[in-house]
């Protein structure tokens, strides 16, 4: 019985073989054309539904990783335009500190038999009751206690403290400042004196002088301490009291002193010491 | 009602195997989920069930494939009739055996479908063909056979208690 049944099941192989072989003979000729393509039509339509289906999770994946990748590149893209940003800036701080400096260089070479030195201003005391900042120049540089700092706009102060390799400038808007002063226009004469508000005026100028909105303000030269004819500023009003003998003006700095970057320091002038005078007068009365 | 469930299955299965699964080729190789089910339903049932199933697979898959119809069938016979000796000559087809045969069919399907490609007039790269599909495939195969084979024995198992009851 079982050799039978082996029996059995190798004649039904080669049966099974041969029907196949059959198969494909006929397939590969051809002959069985039209049947398969009925055949294939339900296979055909379930295929192309998970075609689809696949499909669109292939996309969806797709762009998963497009989104990825779009994230890498807009990081790249963010990362590449801070840096811009930053050579930017440095940019536009080079393009800044170029024009200072051309302005002060184009204000040295028009001033006549004076001497500078550029420093760089790099820290400032500006509280109400002090305004002063300190440059990096010192005795080093040829810097001594009194010589005029200047810029392009005007007077900036006087050197005070003086170290080997930095000065404390006093501007002219500091409380103790005072400026002999001269108006350009009428010639009168005063004194321009620092405020704690930051600003300036211009006091003691006689009661009979003509003074007017916008005349410039220079330093007069009187009292040894400064050059004359450095721009101090701008009138920018008046005011006269009936019971006093002098009028005062405000003056307006063209110097922004919050910003100040670069100053030249007048080396080649000498303020010159008149307290020896002032002394024997109080002694002589 | 096994024959009668081979139809719907393996006309998936083939569907699925020439759609989804492509996305998942490993270089030319993919995994052969009718090969799959048929080695899986042949090694729980009888040989004239297991041969309904080859045919129907087969001609499933060549529908699909440019192959002449049939191609695919013989590899899958020759598999068959071997699980079938093999399951007189051991107790029960354990996890190595069915490996082993995964291993042993899919290279001996692969070879014999790419000799009936040669014999029909088509140029069959045998070299590449074995070592850029079928190794891939069987590969898959090895991968597959667990999930596919869980799925045929819940099937199988289903009708049994549905045959027991009536």
């Amino acid at each position: 019985m079982l050799r039978n049944w082996r029996a059995n099941r190798i004649v039904f192989f080669f049966v099974c073989m041969f029907l196949c072989g059959g198969l494909i003979i006929i397939s590969a000729a051809g002959t069985i054309a039209p049947v398969e393509g009925v055949l294939a039509t339900p296979l055909n339509f379930l295929s192309g539904i998970f075609n689809d289906i696949s499909q669109t999770v292939n996309s969806a994946i797709t762009d998963l990783s497009e989104i990825q990748e779009l994230r890498q590149r807009n990081a790249e893209l963010e990362e590449a335009l801070a840096q811009f940003q930053a050579e930017l800036v440095g940019l536009r701080e080079i393009n800044s500190d170029y024009q200072r400096l051309s302005d002060l260089l184009e204000y040295t070479t028009s001033v006549q038999n004076q001497e500078f030195v550029t420093a760089d201003v790099i820290n400032f005391d500006q509280s109400s009751l002090l305004r002063t900042i300190v440059i990096n120049r010192g005795a080093r540089d040829g810097i001594a206690r009194g010589m005029p700092v200047v810029t392009r706009q005007g007077l900036v102060g006087r050197i005070v403290e003086v170290s080997a390799s930095a000065s404390r400038v006093l501007l002219i808007n500091d409380p103790s400042s005072y400026v002999s002063a001269r108006l350009q226009t009428s010639r009168a004469e005063g004194s321009v004196e620092g405020q704690l508000t930051g600003n300036l005026r211009m006091i003691d100028i006689p009661l009979n002088a003509d003074v007017r909105e916008g005349d410039l303000v220079l330093t007069s030269g009187l009292g040894g301490n400064f050059p004359a004819d450095i721009v101090i500023g701008q009138v920018t009003s008046t005011r006269q009291f009936e019971f006093e003998l002098n009028q005062e003006a405000e003056v307006r700095s063209l110097i922004n002193f919050d910003t100040l970057e670069f100053v030249l320091v007048v080396t080649s002038f000498q303020p010159v010491d008149i307290s020896v005078f002032e002394n024997e007068d109080a002694q002589n009365p | 009602m096994g024959n009668f469930l081979s139809l719907p299955i393996l006309m998936i299965a083939a569907a699925l195997q020439t759609s989804l699964t492509k996305q998942i080729r490993l270089l030319g190789g993919e995994p052969d989920l009718v090969f799959l089910l048929v080695l899986s339903w042949s090694i729980n049932s009888e040989l004239e069930q297991s041969v309904v199933w080859a045919f129907i697979g087969g001609i499933c898959l060549d529908l699909l494939s440019g192959a002449p119809m049939g191609a695919s069938i013989p590899g899958m016979l020759i598999l068959i009739f071997g699980v079938s000796g093999l399951g007189q000559q051991v107790y029960r087809i354990g996890i190595v055996i069915l490996v082993g045969l995964v291993l042993i069919g899919t290279l001996v399907q692969q070879i014999i479908f790419m000799g009936i490609i040669a014999l029909t007039g088509q140029r069959v790269l045998w070299f590449e063909s074995l070592t850029y599909v079928t190794l891939p495939t069987i590969l898959y195969n090895l991968l597959f056979i667990i999930p596919v084979y869980w799925f045929v024995r819940r099937i199988q198992n289903g009708l049994s208690r549905r045959q027991i009851k009536s």
